[in-house]
């Protein structure tokens, strides 16, 4: 049982190596084909990224007014921190308002008189509230029309955020299309491309066949060498994709990071954590492709 | 060994190859087949090695009815027929040796196995001595003997030959007439298809003409009249 495998390798590797110059330029289709599917992922991981990055920025606040009692918002703190959709409450003193407002209107020299002129503190306590899921905000802002509440609550804000996911989930799904179809386009000529190249040393070898057939060499002899170079052909594309990736993510990286505002994006560490989602199944799946065109030109050039 | 029972074999749309053949080959014979061109000598030959398959009857091979063979047996039929053609078709990168063993090789036979059959075969055609060379350092009689022993490899009770003879001078041709005759002898079934008249009144051997796909004559110790 061994002897005819280890044939069906020799054979296999006499083809690869007898159309060298063919069995390159297969591979070269194959590793851009495979490059695009990569940067269509990293893509989409950036993209995931970028809106994982915003949407932990978001929150929400809600101001209270300057009369409500702390036992009031803190009412209300525990009706928040009781929903499941709430992730954490963060609670926010008249008196810590007014020292972030003046912090962040130093510079405006009117605003800082008129708040000198003032003998009382002129902003209530405020709930700063973080939601697990950013869609839920408008729901957990609903709430507090309850009755209950509502008489205390002077503002609430959430809008600017919503803006800025929703853009950058509408880049992020055209970047994905695109790299979808992109990706689509690389795979159809991979196909179109092995099945040439099966084609052609099918062509080549037809001789060779033909006395294989002749001498009784069962079909499964006569194919598997092909299929086998399908798969070589896939592995090596395979392995050229990963010597491209990595480097270029290790290269991308601190470039990537400073985009972010220095938060780290690790996509090496993507790459690592997901190596064998993503490259096994890249190589198993230009392995199926392979097999499949090599299948089928076998079927419709020799009769096998 | 071989039989045919009412064999026809018809070519869309209706180009007759065969027309209700029957004929009985007995292990041992020798027979020539002969015909002129497109008289269905080589349709013949495709069906004894299932390449075609009979629109109508039976083809019997060693009690085998392959007149319906799966696909996928019929290179267990092809291992038990030696089959020689007129165009040699021995691989001309490979040696000698490599040539004949490549028959074993392509059926899984080990590679001790295959170094001590294929000698043996070589000694039989009698190019023991040319097993490192290359087709193209071989006369024509000597590259269709070196096609004869890769034929033999599997030790087939059953050699056609097709034409053997086609592109060879007549010294040559007689040398391979003669290693027919003694593949004969040790007891294979030979069936020569050729349309050489001299090597089939030299023979003394059966002979059964074909004329447009029907069997005409069927003679133990035929001549060739066409």
């Amino acid at each position: 049982m061994f002897v005819p495998f280890f044939r069906i390798i020799k054979f296999a590797l006499q083809n690869f190596w007898r159309n060298i110059w063919l069995s390159l330029i297969t591979i070269s289709i194959l590793v851009l084909t495979l490059v695009t599917v990569n940067i269509l992922i990293t893509l989409n991981f950036l993209g995931q990224t970028a809106v994982e990055s915003v949407e932990s920025k978001i929150d929400v606040s809600v101001y209270f007014n300057p009369d409500a009692s702390e036992e009031a918002v803190q009412n209300v703190r525990s009706y928040l921190l009781g929903l499941s959709q709430v992730k954490d409450v963060n609670y926010i003193s008249a008196e810590e308002a007014l020292e972030k407002f003046r912090e962040s209107h130093a510079d405006n020299e009117e605003i800082m008189a008129s708040l000198e002129e003032l003998e009382e503190n002129p902003l209530g306590a405020a709930l700063v509230i973080k939601a697990h899921n950013p869609n839920d905000y408008t729901f957990i802002l609903e709430t507090l029309d309850n009755p209950e509440f509502i008489s205390f609550i002077q503002d609430k804000n959430y809008d600017d955020h919503k803006e800025i996911i929703e853009r950058i989930d509408s880049i992020t799904g055209k970047l994905q299309r695109f790299g979808i179809g992109l990706s689509a386009v690389f795979v159809i000529i991979a196909v179109l491309i092995v099945f040439n190249t099966i084609r052609v040393a099918v062509y080549t070898h037809r001789e060779e066949v033909g006395i294989m057939k002749l001498v009784g060499a069962t079909n499964w002899f006569v194919r598997a060498p092909f299929l086998l170079e399908g798969i070589i052909y896939s592995l090596i594309a395979t392995g050229i994709t990963i010597a491209i990736i990595y480097p270029a993510a290790y290269f991308a990286e601190p470039y990537i990071t400073t985009f972010f505002d220095n938060v780290t994006v690790g996509l090496v560490d993507y790459y690592n954590v997901n190596f064998i989602l993503i490259f096994v199944s890249q190589f198993v799946g230009m392995s199926l492709l392979n097999i499949i065109s090599t299948g089928f030109a076998l079927d419709r050039y020799l009769k096998v | 060994m071989i039989r045919l029972k009412n064999v026809s074999k018809i070519y869309r749309p209706n180009t007759v190859g065969l027309q209700n053949v029957s004929l009985h080959i007995k292990p041992g014979d020798f027979v020539s087949v002969v015909g002129q061109s497109g008289t269905g000598k080589t349709t013949l030959v495709k069906l004894l090695i299932a390449e075609e398959r009979p629109s109508k009857g039976n083809v019997v091979i060693g009690g085998w009815d392959i007149s319906r063979i799966r696909q996928s047996d019929v290179p267990t039929l092809r291992r038990q027929i030696g089959v020689v053609f007129q165009d040699f078709k021995l691989l001309p990168k490979k040696t000698v040796f490599e040539n004949v063993s490549f028959a074993l090789e392509v059926c899984g036979t080990p590679s001790g196995r295959m170094r001590k059959i294929v000698p043996q075969v070589m000694k039989i055609v009698g190019l023991e001595e040319k097993m490192k060379r290359y087709p193209r350092q071989l006369s024509g009689g000597e590259q269709q003997r070196v096609v004869i022993a890769r034929s033999l490899v599997h030790r087939p009770k059953i050699l056609v030959a097709d034409e053997p003879t086609g592109n060879l001078d007549s010294i040559n041709t007689k040398e391979i007439i003669d290693l027919l005759k003694k593949i004969n002898e040790f007891g294979t079934t030979v069936l020569l298809v050729t349309h050489n008249r001299e090597v089939v009144n030299s023979l003394r051997k059966r002979v059964i003409t074909l004329e447009d796909g029907v069997i005409v004559q069927d003679q133990e110790e035929g001549k060739y009249r066409l």
